[in-house]
């Protein structure tokens, strides 16, 4: 199959699945009704309306975001560092927005303060996150002022985190169950947070990010060979590690700040790129990691709101539960180590 | 390009330096690697850098690739200065092949030598016309055209570094440097490999630098032999004249091994105690070869070989004894000691 025939294919199941989405759920609303939606009929009842404008299809579109912004990120990080086990959240960048969520829910008991009077709204915990995710991004900017040396950053992107999941440790070990459940909650993603307005600002984000990315396709292709092959054939280096940084940091915070931090694709979906397109070429692998990544993300979002359930799963189990025994097939299946 | 094919020495040199100061700077501890380096490499040239582990080889070649400065001393490319150069401008001067492996299997030959051409594209990297051309043409001088569409996990060691090279030649520089191309190949793809090095020298006029530890392959190709040895300034010069003016005995430090004069092959010192061996010249020196490296046995006072049948006759006191093999003269002689 050529390129462009898989990302025909790819299109028309990412609308499919999309359909799907909107239509299932606690309350199902028939593909015909929606179909006749879009072509101009108005809704059997009114309900419906309200359910898929103002609540499914942001879901929805939130789900596409995350699932390009994820696993682009995993992408690069993975070329980056030429690293098959490296993902967007290498940088700490999860934990940081963690640290920050976990600081206003369970701090109040921890340090006998009382920082939004008992209740957490959304946008707090927006803030939060960002700041969190912001702070770390600030500390490993200033550790790759420091180092030179790809792998060292790696290590010290791996030892933030850890350490920002200690401080959350500790703070869950004080804080009072109710609090406690709040923050287990974030940590277990919801894509169904995201209003209209919230949505405005995460794809703006999102799209500087990706802009980020695709002007350096030619960079990340000389990375392939690595640091220093890409540096003898005129690469600015260190300019692509501020890009890298960067635009993580736009993508990945964006998506843990407005829908807690997601598991799996990042580091999965890359991989499945690899392997369905034979390629490492990026100028195919973003979009195609893009495109699949929204494919992973819809497919798992539908099944965690399968009909006959009032709520839905938490999306992070859902992602790994479905998606991990997928790409263990895929990686027995065919030699993973090798098409990296 | 104004070579003079016929005597390139009249051309200027592509790089130089003098009296260079190489090493590291970690803080404000400055620990140099190797002083008193100054060369001069030249267009239609393969040049072999030799000398031992830790010597400053790679430390050199960083240096030429501005990767790391120099302590002290500054390399010219030309009249421009190597540091003074841009990163792109740096790279349309000098192509590099390493020592690392790279992973990428899914890449295809094809594709790996497209990269080469990166400082040559546009923002997206996208080949021109003129671009896939000179692909063409650099997979077919290498003899890459058959398996272009090949992936790179399934080539052999020996295709894969000739791949590496010929991404280095897509990317049109008029010098190349390699570090040990031929670390891990066999025999004839050493020679391969330095041949087709030595042609794109002529047939391209390429400055080609090559960083290898193997002398016979280096004494065949080489049109310059870079020598450095401890503490001891760069030796450069043809292989002939440093062979004969005694330079590359620099390379075996200690008393134990020597060069043979003859054939440039590295070799144990030839001991005192071997016996007295008479009979055709090349056929003495296996029957030698083969006594040299079972010096600890008792010698016999005297050996004679003949052709045609091939047999040894060795002369001990009043005993003589007649052998086909040398392996059946040496378990002879072994077993006289036990």
């Amino acid at each position: 199959m050529s390129h462009r025939l898989k990302f025909t294919c790819a299109l028309i199941l990412v609308l499919v699945l999309w359909l799907l989405n909107i239509s299932l759920g606690s309350i199902s609303i028939p593909i015909g009704a929606l179909l006749e939606r879009i072509a101009g009929v108005p809704f059997p009842r009114e309900s419906w309306e309200i359910i898929v404008v103002d609540y499914r299809i942001p879901k929805s579109i939130t789900a596409i975001l995350a699932g390009i912004a994820l696993s682009v990120s995993g992408l690069q990080m993975q070329t980056f560092f030429r690293n098959p086990l490296a993902g967007p959240f290498v940088l700490g960048i999860s934990s940081g927005a963690g640290l920050g969520v976990a600081l206003l829910a369970m701090a109040g008991t921890a340090f006998g303060w009382q920082l939004f009077a008992g209740t957490t709204s959304y946008w707090s915990v927006i803030l939060a996150s960002s700041a969190g995710a912001i702070g770390v991004l600030v500390l490993m900017g200033l550790a790759a002022w420091k180092v030179k040396d790809s792998m060292t950053l790696l290590i010290v992107g791996l030892m933030f985190g850890s350490a920002a999941s200690a401080i959350v440790t500790l703070l869950s070990f004080f804080s009072a169950a109710e609090e406690l459940k709040m923050f287990t909650l974030w940590s277990m993603g919801n894509l169904g947070n995201t209003g209209w307005s919230e949505l405005g600002l995460l794809s703006g984000a999102i799209l500087i990010g990706v802009t980020m990315v695709i002007f350096s396709v030619k960079s990340y292709n000389a990375m392939l060979l690595g640091e220093a092959y890409a540096k003898s054939m005129g690469i600015n280096f260190q300019k692509l590690r501020w890009i890298m940084i960067v635009s993580t940091g736009i993508l990945t915070g964006g998506i843990t700040a407005f829908c807690g931090p997601i598991a799996f694709i990042g580091i999965a979906v890359p991989h499945l790129a690899r392997l369905l397109f034979k390629t490492n070429d990026h100028r195919v692998l973003f979009p195609a990691t893009a495109i699949l990544g929204i494919l992973v993300l819809l497919a798992c979002d539908t099944l965690s709101q399968l009909p006959g359930y009032a709520s839905s799963l938490p999306i992070n189990a859902v992602t790994t539960a479905f998606g991990a025994p997928l790409i263990i097939w895929l990686i027995m299946k065919r030699n993973f180590s090798e098409a990296f | 390009m104004e070579i003079h094919q016929n005597n390139p020495r009249h051309a200027k040199p592509c790089i130089h330096a003098k009296d260079l100061v190489l090493g590291y700077t970690v803080g404000k501890q400055i620990s140099p690697i190797a002083s008193g380096i100054s060369f001069e490499l030249f267009h239609g040239e393969l040049t072999c850098l030799m000398g031992p582990n830790g010597v400053g080889k790679s430390t050199l070649l960083k240096a030429i690739m501005s990767q790391n400065l120099p302590i002290n001393g500054e390399i010219w490319f030309g009249d421009t200065s190597a540091s003074q150069m841009s990163d792109l401008v740096r790279a349309q001067n000098i192509a590099v092949v390493l020592t690392e492996k790279i992973r990428s299997g899914l890449m295809t030959v094809r594709e790996l030598v497209a990269l080469g051409r990166t400082p040559h594209t546009g923002l997206w990297g996208h080949l021109s016309v003129a671009d896939n051309a000179y692909v063409n043409q650099v997979l077919e001088l290498t003899h890459l055209s058959a398996i272009a569409e090949k992936k790179l996990s399934q080539l052999s060691d020996g295709q894969r570094q000739t791949a590496m090279i010929a991404r280095a030649l897509a990317q049109d520089s008029n010098i190349m440097v390699l570090d040990e191309p031929t670390a891990h190949l066999d025999l004839t793809n050493r020679f391969e490999i330095m041949y087709l090095l030595k042609k794109l020298a002529k047939e391209a006029g390429k400055a080609i630098l090559v960083v290898t530890h193997d002398l016979e392959v280096a004494m065949e190709t080489a049109d310059q032999l870079w020598i450095m040895a401890n503490k001891e300034p760069l030796v450069s010069g043809s292989p002939e004249d440093l062979m004969l003016e005694g330079h590359l005995q620099k390379l075996l430090p200690g008393e134990k091994w020597e060069i043979d004069s003859r054939n440039g092959k590295i070799r144990l010192k030839t001991p005192s105690n071997l016996p007295e061996i008479s009979g055709p010249e090349h056929l003495i020196y296996w029957v030698r070869n083969a006594l040299r490296k079972n010096i600890e046995i008792p010698m016999p006072d005297k050996i004679e070989v003949s052709e045609n049948p091939f047999e040894i006759s060795v002369y001990s006191g009043q005993n003589h004894f007649t052998f086909s093999r040398t392996s059946e003269m040496i378990r002879f002689l072994k077993n006289k000691t036990a």
